[in-house]
């Protein structure tokens, strides 16, 4: 065929002869004036820019869609133009390509920018896989085909894009295959003289059919991982958003996203949804205003135990002002993934609140070499040698009220890990101290703990969810009414409650088979969850023994 | 720098270098000295030693120039100028040639600062010039913490220049099934021809290197309590004592000390390389006996020991617990045996500090290499000193049977893990006096009247280095010659050969 040979002009769009046979014989055979309706209807539509169109879907899948999660990837992860500081990745197989991958993701710190420069990786590599391969006609929706791959992979694997994974692939592997595709491309342009498609403007080798064959392939790489996500990964996306809140402090953001997916239940988002009760000082009206029942998430880690503790641990300790066991959760973080932006920002934190001035400085001087943390340093590097400033910041004012009044060991720090270890905690700075001690008690479903850290609360008007705890056991423990004389409203509420879950209550499996359809009807109500809710967290166990493993 | 593509992607980043230094002729004196990092100010430093690069810091100053001067001469100086960073790099030849020249004198260094006022002049600081120190160094490089261990390995650096060997180094990438810790790595005589480390977890065992060959070897029996631990290499015969101890650490939840580090057993061994047999020195319920150390000559074995029969006579699962519960009334003396080398008999135990009577506590004892000196680490309880704040370096003289703190080389934070030179003359040792958190190996003088100087911190090319390494330098152990065995060949022994299991003889 030759390229000079033009076709008739159909639907508002110059056809070159590359297009099928098919499409132009028919047209050619039968007239346009002889087409039936349907198929007219269908050649007068518009040639489209899909590369453009899909430049710009897939940075708003990035950015929109996406964008808190790759925030935490980056979070997750860390880049310094400071050979001493990746020392850690250069030495890995690949190291320096993933190192590019993490420098590149840095831009993520804007998800729009990030996004930019991903959706132009990958866009421009599906057009270049288009190019090298010559694909023309229907095939040419296959050069979509890198962009399935990397929206496909980066939906299924989740949390685990995140979670104690290589950060650097998430850029490294688009990178790579731009760079290969780019290579191809220039050794098909140079060394074969092939013109290129186009890829902003119009297409002018496509029919109206194939033209519209790519953007529904481009919209299906698209929608159908979110679908997927919505689907099988549900707790993905408000994971991330909670973990940003609890990046930046934005606690209404973290309690509007636990609420807003309140029927989604893991152990990341109830205890960063804790964490935002205590910060917001409404841990003792709201906590139950989620479902607590922890279904399973895919979410792996390292060592390939679905064990997702690592994920909050030491933002938990932290926030219930366990400072120094934060500091070793996040010390180990760092010796097995490496140095990340998360665990360098907690030990730096963590070293200003126990005036560890030398330490903190030497954090902040690494993240100060991070590409877009000035925040960050500007923020806290005022407050080193200055108590007033640290003592002032609401943040940290807050932690040192809840932390511990007495030294002790890890090894007596009592699980679960709720709002830190608290359930053994008798002492506190501050009434917070205590009241974080009595909730994770009642969480905990612990009558005598419950019993043990309602006396300081007499004679004053406690929280609902205790003023609810305190209906619930009024009936085996005499004295509370008497204590607390402002029960009878919610003694009321618990006789119809008993009464409209009577039949419900007969056998643990047929709690937790009706758990989920009561849910929306009680939800926010102890009583409930005592009966309903995790029903599978009341074990206490002492925290694993002294570690032997490797003393340093 | 393994990067060549990095370090020409840095090099272009940074820009021009190599600033070109002029000494002020107008300037104004000050009457302190300069803030400088590392602390490199009035301090003895061995003729063979590195640049002391370090950065200025003055937060007004935009350039700096810095004059090393031989004596207050100005003939033969090197001048050094800096930017608005204030980093000073010291050229290499003219420093070497310099201290050469300078043997057991001393060298002048002034630091000139630009401000906007103009040019200002610091009080003078000497570096004093003394012996040579052993040229390598060789340490483990880890996380301060805590109980996980990923990646880490031994290096060895040549301390007249920058060049570092890694001896031997974990896998980077996490496996589960390769993940393997190292430690305890230790030389005999301060020579490479006999050394070895432990290798934990998988792939376990302790890799014994003769010559430059390595063999993998398991220290394990039914009658000794655990594997060899802390060792000490025999000066005259391919024996080892080693201690065996049941270690475990936990971790304060509100305290300026990070980490407790306990044993809830320890005992000492013997083991001979030749015949890969072992035995038991002391194998005692009450008494937890470790950091074995030989003299010189190989007659005596020093090593430390707490008398804890309260925990001796709990049952296993109890004895952690019973150890944390009186963590800070745990007490180590410093004690000896005799050792006869034709029978290989050990005579019986001595004491020979008394440190539970002071209620504190000894460990590390290091001999000087001409036996007159006891070295250790007195801090206020407890054995693992690297973690205690009260830790300090203290000497024992043995003929005149006095003890004494190394009161100009210790710092407030931790002093611990030494080391002597072979000529008796430096000591390293770990200290995390820079930040409170990171150990990085210090050097001080030790003179003939068996005082310490003040000490410096290893010198590194770029002195923010000690800023941005994110692991601990552990165990720094000085030797003459270099590792005559290649990472490659310590990796093969390591993953490939199943340890050859000691003998127990009784």
């Amino acid at each position: 065929m030759s390229k000079n040979k033009r076709q008739p002009h159909i639907g508002g769009a110059r056809q070159q002869a590359g297009a099928p046979k098919s499409v132009s014989a028919t047209a050619a055979r039968k007239g346009a004036s002889n087409l039936p309706a349907k198929a007219k209807r269908r050649l007068h539509l518009p040639l489209l820019p899909i590369p453009l169109i899909t430049f710009v879907l897939l940075w708003a899948w990035i950015a929109l869609w996406h964008g808190d999660e790759f925030r935490m990837i980056r979070e997750n992860s860390f880049f310094a133009f400071d050979s001493t500081l990746m020392d850690f990745e250069l030495g890995k197989q690949n190291g320096l390509l993933w190192t590019i991958g993490r420098g590149l993701l840095t831009t993520f710190r804007t998800p729009w920018i990030g996004g930019l420069l991903l959706s132009f990786l990958l866009t421009a590599s599906c057009w270049m896989l288009g190019y090298v391969l010559r694909l023309k006609g229907w095939l040419r929706s296959l050069q979509y085909l890198p962009l399935a791959i990397f929206t496909g992979i980066f939906t299924y694997q989740g949390i685990n894009n995140w979670f104690e994974a290589e950060s650097g692939h998430v850029m490294g592997f688009p990178l790579i295959i731009f760079a290969v595709l780019a290579l191809a491309s220039l050794v098909v342009r140079f060394a074969f003289h092939k013109p290129a498609p186009a890829i902003i403007c119009l297409p002018k080798d496509e029919t109206p059919r194939h033209n519209r064959l790519q953007l529904y392939a481009v919209l299906l790489v698209l929608a159908a991982p979110m679908y997927f996500g919505q689907k099988e990964r549900p707790y993905v996306r408000p994971l991330a958003q909670m973990q940003v809140g609890v990046m930046e402090q934005d606690w209404q953001r973290v309690i509007d996203v636990a609420h807003d997916n309140d029927e989604l239940s893991n152990r990341p988002m109830t205890a960063y949804y804790a964490m935002a009760l205590v910060q917001s000082g409404q841990i003792g009206d709201r906590l139950f205003d989620i479902r607590i029942d922890y279904d399973s998430i895919y979410a792996f880690g390292l060592n390939q135990t679905f064990n997702n503790t690592n994920m909050y641990l030491m933002e938990s300790d932290f926030h219930a002002g366990l400072v120094e066991t934060s500091y070793h959760h996040a010390m180990e973080s760092m010796a097995i993934e490496g140095p990340t932006l998360r665990n360098l920002k907690v030990m730096c934190k963590a070293a200003i609140l126990r005036s560890e001035w030398e330490m903190a400085d030497k954090y902040l001087t690494i993240l100060d070499k991070v590409p877009f943390e000035g925040d960050f340093v500007r923020r806290y590097r005022p407050m080193l040698r200055d108590r007033k400033k640290v003592d002032a910041d609401p943040e940290f004012a807050l932690i040192r009220k809840l932390e511990p009044m007495h030294d002790t060991f890890e090894n007596y720090l009592v699980l679960p890990v709720f709002l830190g270890y608290n359930a053994a905690l008798t002492e506190g700075r501050s009434q917070a101290a205590l009241l974080n001690a009595l909730m994770v008690s009642i969480y905990t479903k612990s009558i005598p703990g419950i019993m043990a850290r309602l006396e300081p609360l007499v004679g004053t008007t406690p929280p609902s969810s205790v003023m609810e705890v305190i209906a619930l056991l009024s009936g085996r423990e005499n004295g509370l009414k008497n204590a607390f004389p402002s029960t009878e409203m919610y003694m009321s509420r618990l006789a119809n409650f008993i009464d409209e879950t009577r039949q419900y209550v007969t056998t643990p499996e047929e709690r937790a088979k009706h758990a989920r359809e009561l849910f929306p009807r009680y939800k926010g109500y102890y009583p409930f969850y005592y009966f309903f809710g995790n029903l599978k967290s009341t074990r206490k166990v002492p925290k694993d023994a002294n570690s032997s493993a490797g003393v340093n | 720098m393994k990067h060549p593509l990095l370090l020409i992607l840095l090099a272009l980043l940074l820009g021009s270098c190599g600033k070109t230094a002029v000494l002020p002729t107008q300037f104004t004196e000050v009457k302190e000295q300069a803030n400088i990092y590392p602390d490199y100010r009035d301090v003895v430093i061995p003729a063979n030693i590195a640049p002391l690069n370090f950065q200025v810091r003055d937060a007004e100053a935009d350039e700096y120039v810095v004059q090393i001067a031989p004596g207050t001469s100005e003939n033969d100086a090197i001048l050094v100028a800096a930017d608005a960073d204030g980093i000073v790099q010291i050229d290499t030849l003219a420093w070497r040639n310099l201290l050469e020249q300078q043997r057991g004198k001393s060298l002048n260094v002034r630091v000139f600062a630009h401000r906007p006022a103009g040019w200002i002049a610091y009080k003078a600081h000497t570096l004093t010039v003394a012996e040579d120190i052993d040229p390598y160094l060789s340490y483990r490089l880890i996380e301060p913490g805590f109980e996980i261990y990923r990646q880490l390995g031994l290096y060895q650096r040549n301390l007249t220049n920058w060049d570092v060997h890694t001896i031997y180094e974990n896998n980077r990438v996490y496996e589960e099934e390769n993940n393997h810790c190292i430690n305890c790595h230790n030389y005999q005589n301060y020579s490479t021809k006999e050394m070895l480390f432990h290798v934990r977890a998988n792939h376990g065992g302790t890799i014994v290197v003769n010559n430059g060959k390595a063999q993998k070897i398991q220290i394990k029996a039914d009658s000794i309590l655990a594997a060899g631990v802390y060792p000490s290499w025999h000066p005259n015969h391919r024996w080892v004592a080693f201690s065996t101890n049941k270690t475990s650490q936990t971790f304060h939840i509100y305290h300026d000390e990070k980490i407790e580090v306990i044993d809830e057993a320890s005992d000492l061994l013997f083991y001979d390389a030749d015949k890969n047999e072992v035995r038991n020195i002391l194998r005692t319920r009450d008494d937890f006996e470790t950091f074995p150390c030989w003299t010189p000559k190989g007659d005596v074995l020093y090593y430390c020991s707490a008398h804890l029969p309260q925990v001796g006579i709990l049952p296993d699962s109890l004895k952690g617990p019973g150890v944390i519960a009186r963590y800070d009334s745990v007490h180590y003396n410093l004690m000896r045996m005799s050792f006869d080398e034709k029978t290989q008999q050990f005579g019986q135990p001595e004491m020979v500090i008394n440190a539970q009577a002071q209620k504190k506590s000894i460990s590390v004892p290091r001999i000087s290499p001409d036996g007159r000196y006891i070295l250790y680490t007195l801090g206020d309880y407890g054995q693992f000193h690297i973690w205690h704040k009260s830790s300090d370096l203290w000497v024992k003289d043995l003929q005149t049977d006095s003890c004494y703190a190394l009161t100009a080389a210790n710092s407030s934070d931790v002093d611990s893990y030494h080391s002597w030179s072979s000529n008796g003359r430096w000591i390293v040792f770990s200290s995390r006096r820079m930040d409170g958190n990171y150990t990085r190996p210090h050097i001080a003088y030790f003179d003939k009247q068996g005082h310490a100087h003040k000490a410096f911190c290893l010198p590194q090319e770029d002195p923010r280095h000690n800023i941005l390494l994110l692991k601990s330098y552990n165990v720094p152990e000085l030797t003459r010659d270099a590792v005559r065995i290649s990472a490659e060949q310590l990796r093969d022994c390591i993953y490939d050969t199943e340890p050859t299991t000691a003998t127990y003889k009784n």
